[in-house]
């Protein structure tokens, strides 16, 4: 047991940046991404320490777990999930720290909100391959797509959201 | 904006981090007992307690060999000793007794030197039993080796040392008597078996010093001569 809370640690230390971001970008919400990201921590250590169920690639696991939190958490509040530009501005949390307020100002605020407006499918190609440097073949395994629909998709995303910062 | 500046911004994303308290805060709440367990507190592990409790208690062992009668580990020094002579056989307990009472003397000895007067009631109870227990198993014995004889000389002097500097008889009458007596029986047959052997001159010279040993009533002399010499 000892063995593998330490494995789970560093598990944790490896990924806790990329799923807060990953979620955060999705809820817009320091909060409830801080209390969606420790969830899909605490969903994966169970499955992990139980050993129910054979976890083959713990990224891929992880992001599963965080997406299917998303969901819920739009669903149970009822709120529109924010995955298309069509579906308008993403929401602003009026509790963001001071960081993040600077950050509205910046460039970063504009692709973040840009990012935001995007369908699910272009902000988890960009996040995955661009922000998380995950290979192409790795990002392909995440969507359930070839290799090839990959990179298209991935550049499709990319014009999107061009598209979507020039539109500011 | 080219696609390699676009590509610039988003990586720019990667300032969003989590705060590092609540980073620390989360993995204590979900992995609890870790520090617990592993970090800092190493002990808490069942193999490192037993090793922990089995340090101590050779620390404990070691402590208690050098602890005086009246003292708080010298009951742990006898039971190791009581421990230790389960494993030795009857013919080797007379020496082995003879060993624990000289032990005794020296420590009587001690607390007479330090002039440490809790410890003497005690000290004088240890020694007389000690010496009574080693004329039971001597007499029970009936053998006598050269050992046994230095072992029982070196027990006479730390007796009479002991004696001296307390100013009293240690060991009862009965238990002198039995130790005496065991001598004397020891002693009278070494110089009938020494008076049917053919002798060098260095043992005529040796069995008559040692019938005029025992005829002056001193036994342990007689028997230590004999024994001492032959070869």
């Amino acid at each position: 047991m000892a063995n593998l809370r330490k494995i789970f640690s560093k598990i944790y230390d490896r990924y806790i940046n990329k799923i807060y971001r990953f979620i955060f970008f999705k809820v817009n919400s320091q909060e409830i991404a801080q209390d969606l990201t420790s969830e899909t921590f605490l969903k994966t250590w169970e499955t992990y320490r139980n050993g129910n169920q054979e976890i083959e690639n713990i990224q891929a696991y992880l992001y599963k777990t965080a997406r299917n939190l998303v969901i819920d958490f739009y669903r149970e509040k009822g709120k529109a999930k924010i995955v298309s530009a069509d579906l308008g501005r993403p929401i602003s949390d009026p509790r963001q720290n001071l960081e993040e307020k600077a950050m509205l100002t910046s460039d970063v605020n504009i692709i973040r909100k840009a990012l935001a407006g995007l369908s699910e499918d272009y902000q988890n190609v960009i996040i995955w391959h661009y922000l998380d440097d995950l290979p192409i073949p790795e990002v392909a395994n995440l969507l359930g797509r070839t290799e090839e629909a990959t990179r298209v998709l991935l550049s499709r995303a990319l014009q999107a959201l061009r598209a979507s910062i020039n539109s500011e | 904006m080219t696609e390699n500046e676009l590509i610039g911004k988003i990586r720019k994303l990667r300032q969003i981090k989590p705060r590092k308290d609540w980073v620390v805060l989360t993995k204590s709440q979900i992995l609890g007992e870790e520090k617990m367990d592993v970090s800092l507190f190493p002990f808490f592990k069942p193999v490192y307690a037993g090793l922990f409790l089995f340090l101590i208690l050779i620390g404990l062992l070691e402590f208690s060999f050098a602890a005086l009668p009246g003292e708080l580990l010298f009951p742990l020094k006898r039971i190791v000793e009581k421990t230790q002579a389960i494993f030795v056989s009857e013919e080797e307990k007379p020496k082995m007794n003879l060993e624990l009472a000289n032990k005794r003397l020296e420590e009587l000895n001690q607390i007479a030197e330090k002039n440490e007067v809790k410890k003497l009631a005690p000290a004088m109870n240890e020694v007389q039993a000690s010496i009574s227990e080693t004329a039971k198993n001597l007499v029970k014995s009936k053998k006598i080796d050269r050992e046994t004889i230095e072992k029982s000389l070196e027990l006479a002097k730390n007796k009479e040392k002991a004696e001296k500097s307390l100013g009293i008889n240690i060991g009862s009458e009965e238990t002198e008597e039995s130790l005496n007596d065991f001598y004397k029986t020891q002693a009278e047959y070494l110089i009938g078996d020494f008076k049917n052997r053919t002798l060098t001159d260095e043992g005529k010279i040796a069995l008559e010093n040692a019938e005029k040993e025992f005829e002056a009533g001193n036994y342990l002399e007689a028997l230590t001569i004999l024994i001492l010499s032959q070869p």
